[in-house]
């Protein structure tokens, strides 16, 4: 049997080796406290964290990615994450819901402890269930990346160059 | 417009960078593949030849029934707001999104990685009518900067040198960039796109797997870009062939077990996205495509290359892949697979410049994730080239030659005479032709012809008593001496017969023997491989004792050719079995039916060697590949370890003739290896590869033998001087 415990390490580790990081907060007020001293600038939060935190920039719902693009720290919420291989679940359907997770440079998504499940066999097996979910869902392992210049790995290309996944004990 | 293959060849193989930088890829995608693949097998406690098989069964499944799941994705991808196309050839799929485009005034499109939109060539389609399609992927821009295409499934840019890629992001972004920078040059990126995909009207994007349970696409990308441009433009153009059609999610993530492991070697990639559906106010227009993949369907020997999942892993363990590159190693489509599909999506001619090229050392198949039988299909696309008469005059013409044994015996007869007046005139060395040879042949040597057959040799000397009781003791055994041992090799032939009588065995050499049809097998040129193969059969058919060769790939070819070559002949069929049924490879008789005992042939010396195992076998996973374990087990002598042994060594049949320098630079790669060593003795199990290591190593000066493991063996009989 494995434990929440031990899903948790084992996220943690996988979520390591795509070079994302990892920290656990008690609260959501926590989760703010840590996304607001990442940066000067107030972090931009999606719609979904912002009904938790009640706090934080909206993107502009006339034009969400140009109103945030490149914005320092920003704010999501995943529905789950897998331990085997460090991803979270984002459900995005429309772009204001995807705004955050594209275009900020730090990302922290926040996730619950309990909503860890083992394997991505897991994850698919709930997104199958999700007809709504599966409109536009993404798992999201480690910050965006590229080799394509003489397979040189860095980190940070397109999307956010940090991503920190925030577990909520 | 691709340029022609003789020219894409040339411009390979004169670009000094290309080969170490694909071969330190190479090197460092295996360490890391094979870490993630036994992480894998530890994980799932099943072996990873278990999961390729369980989800080549899932593709072939949905593909035997393609049109209901194409139905069923489509009911649900509509019911969701898609539109869904299903659209015959590329023109038709031009023409579909050129069409949406004008409809809507969209005159500029981002693109996402898609191989399909490569395949139609796309982009260039478009810019006949005014529509601009920009790559959004890091590699593909710097490509279509640069006007160049893919070389790679994965990597597209990967031939691309770092101050190259400083020089076209300078002239597009009008500032200078420092090649040692790579991260700037990453970062450009995120400006230099980043006004596209607010401009563009339209986002195209390929597919990793239709679902057809639900009507989705997925698709896997590790720089966040398709899902921009999913995400701005109002209309989302898929480009998808029809076999990347799967049933269910479950499916979908046995794909992702296998996929990004092998690509590029992460357990999964940053983003996996699924979308179902248009997004609300937006547009999806699915274009589900065949050109041709109901031909590959419809063909029992190719159907199987539908399974592809495009991961590139094919062209990362492809000796010859990694001395061209993927310009020339494929058309659109690069490495194994390429030289396979191209036939069907854009013709034969296309697919027919760089079949010579493969060297059938098997790589490819052993780490395909959907266990596509690879060097098979290229045998038989290499057959329809060469009937189809997309093959040099001078092949054919040597084949011919070779399949005549009484033109094969007076050249080599010819040959036998120039050798010994080069010998007698001092003009060899090392058993070599001291010749002038053109440049580009100057890596290898020409080997002399021994002035006796490995035949003249048995029959020259007396039968040589037992030095162990063995299973065979007692029984006769004829030997196959293979056309090119018994000529160019001939002590390997003598050697191979004394460990039969070291066993206590009779040997029997059965006359008229030439050439089981190999080479020309290889070549394409059935018909040639069916008189050789037929000359043999009737010359091993004349007894039913069994048959010992020290020719390991002509039991291959016995085995696994022949039954192809008579297929519609059982008569001949019946007779080919009958002989191959009864034939062994040296190695697997002296460990099984003629197993001499351990230690039998112990000198207390320990020589300094090592082992390359013939690529064919080891690939295929035959017991008989590991003659280091054979030769250690029978001397006590331990192996130096030998880097990369099981990589081919170049020989690969015509192909270090056709292609000399895609010859020399495989051997290179194995003689850096052999010196790394620092072996003396380097042995090897099949007479060509035993010829071509040897003929490299006296051109080089290397200070190694090479020796076929019979003759490493024989020196220890106890009679031997
Ligand atoms: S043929 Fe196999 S190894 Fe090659 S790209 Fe396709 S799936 Fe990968």
């Amino acid at each position: 049997m494995i434990t929440a415990s031990d899903r948790g390490t084992q996220f943690a580790e996988a979520l390591h080796g795509a070079q994302g990081e990892i920290a656990w907060f008690d609260s959501w007020d926590d989760i703010w406290d840590f996304a607001a001293s990442l940066s000067d600038d107030t972090p931009v939060v999606s719609p979904a964290a912002h009904q938790f935190l009640q706090r934080g920039d909206l993107p502009d719902a006339d034009d969400p990615l140009r109103s945030i693009a490149d914005r320092p720290v920003g704010v999501t919420v995943a529905a789950l994450g897998i331990a085997e291989t460090g991803s979270l679940l984002l459900i995005e359907r429309a772009p204001i819901d995807r705004a955050v997770s594209l275009l900020t440079r730090h990302l922290v998504i926040a996730v619950g402890q309990d909503d860890l499940l083992d394997e991505l066999a897991d994850g698919f097996r709930w997104l199958a269930q999700q007809p709504r979910a599966a409109a536009y869902a993404t798992f999201v392992t480690g910050p965006s990346r590229t080799a394509d210049i003489e397979r040189s790995l860095t980190i940070g290309v397109q999307g956010p160059s940090r991503l920190t996944a925030a577990v909520l004990t | 417009m691709i340029a022609d293959f003789r020219e894409r060849y040339e411009r390979a193989v004169n670009d000094p960078d290309l080969q170490p930088r694909l071969l330190a890829f190479q090197r460092s995608w295996r360490e890391s593949r094979d870490a993630q693949v036994s992480r894998l097998e530890q994980r799932t406690e099943r072996s990873f030849d278990d999961l390729r098989h369980d989800f080549a069964a899932v593709k072939d499944g949905t593909l035997e029934r393609i049109d209901d799941y194409i139905a069923e994705f489509r009911a649900n991808a509509e019911a969701a707001g898609a539109i869904v196309v299903e659209l015959t050839t590329a023109d038709e799929a031009v023409e579909y999104i050129a069409g949406v485009c004008a409809a809507r005034g969209i005159d500029l499109v981002v693109k996402s990685k898609s191989m399909v939109s490569e395949e139609i060539e796309l982009n260039h389609e478009l810019a006949q009518g005014g529509i601009t399609a920009i790559e959004t992927d890091l590699g593909e821009w710097l490509l279509q900067l640069a006007e160049q295409r893919p070389s790679h499934l994965v990597m597209p840019a990967i031939h691309q040198k770092r101050q190259y890629v400083a020089e076209i992001l300078g002239q597009e972004l009008g500032r200078d960039f420092d090649p040692d920078d790579i991260p700037a040059m990453v970062a450009s990126a995120r400006q230099g796109l980043r006004r596209h995909y607010l401009a563009a009207g339209a986002g195209l994007t390929g597919a990793n797997a239709l679902v057809a349970e639900t009507g989705s696409i997925m698709v896997v990308t590790n720089e966040g870009n398709m899902r921009l441009a999913t995400s701005l433009p109002d209309v989302h153009f898929v480009t998808a062939g029809i076999e990347k059609l799967i049933p269910t999610w479950s499916d979908a993530e046995r794909q992702l077990q296998l996929l990004p492991r092998s690509a590029t070697a992460q357990t999964l990639s940053t983003y996996t996205t699924c979308i179902t559906g248009a997004q609300p106010g937006k547009e999806m227009h699915i274009i589900l495509l065949d050109n041709g993949r109901r031909s590959m369907r419809d063909d029992d020997t190719i159907a199987s290359a539908l399974r592809c999942i495009r991961c590139g892993a094919c062209a990362n363990v492809c000796p010859s892949y990694q001395v061209v590159g993927g310009h020339t190693f494929g058309h659109i489509y690069t490495g194994a697979i390429g030289l396979v599909n191209t036939t069907f999506h854009h013709g034969i001619e296309d697919a027919a410049g760089p079949q010579g090229l493969c060297v059938s050392c098997g790589a490819c198949e052993t780490v395909c994730p959907v266990a596509i039988p690879l060097p098979n299909q290229i045998l038989s696309i290499r057959r329809r080239a060469t009937e189809s008469g997309h093959v040099p005059h001078w092949e054919r013409w040597l084949l011919r030659a070779w399949a005549t044994p009484t033109l094969f015996r007076t050249a080599i007869k010819l040959g036998a005479v120039a050798s010994s007046i080069a010998r007698a005139t001092n003009l060899l060395r090392r058993d070599h032709f001291r010749l002038p040879l053109p440049t580009r042949l100057r890596w290898r040597s020409i080997p002399a012809i021994p002035s006796r057959s490995g035949s003249q040799l048995i029959r020259s000397r007396q039968p040589q008593p037992a030095v162990a009781a063995s299973p065979a003791t007692g029984s006769e055994i004829d030997l196959f001496t293979q056309c090119l041992a018994e000529h160019l090799l001939p002590s390997a032939v003598d050697s191979a017969a004394r460990l039969i009588e070291a066993g206590g065995a009779t040997v029997h050499l059965p006359p008229e023997q030439h050439c089981c049809g190999l080479p020309a097998f290889d070549a394409g040129d059935w018909d040639a491989a069916r008189r050789m193969a037929r000359a043999t059969i009737d010359a091993l058919g004349r007894s039913d004792r069994r048959i010992v060769t020290p020719a390991t790939s002509c039991v291959i070819s016995m085995k696994e050719h022949w039954p192809q070559l008579f297929r519609d002949d059982p008569q001949s069929r019946r007779r080919a079995n009958d002989v191959a049924e009864r034939v062994y490879d040296l190695a697997d008789w002296l460990d099984g039916p003629g197993r001499l005992p351990d230690g039998c042939l112990n000198t207390s010396d320990q020589h300094a060697w090592a082992a390359h195992r013939f690529c064919q076998s080891s690939n295929r996973d035959d017991p008989g590949a590991r003659i280091d374990l054979l030769v250690e087990r029978l001397t006590g002598e331990t192996p130096l370890p030998l880097k990369e042994a099981e990589v081919c060594c170049g020989f690969g049949g015509l192909t270090s003739i056709a292609a000399p320098e895609v010859g020399k630079g495989i051997l290179d790669r194995k003689l850096d290896c052999v010196a790394a060593s620092g072996c003396e003795t380097l042995i090897t199990n099949n007479p060509g590869c035993a010829l071509h290591l040897r003929a490299g190593a006296a051109a080089q000066g290397a200070s190694h033998e090479t020796l076929h493991y019979a003759d490493f063996l024989a020196a220890r009989l106890p009679w031997s001087s």
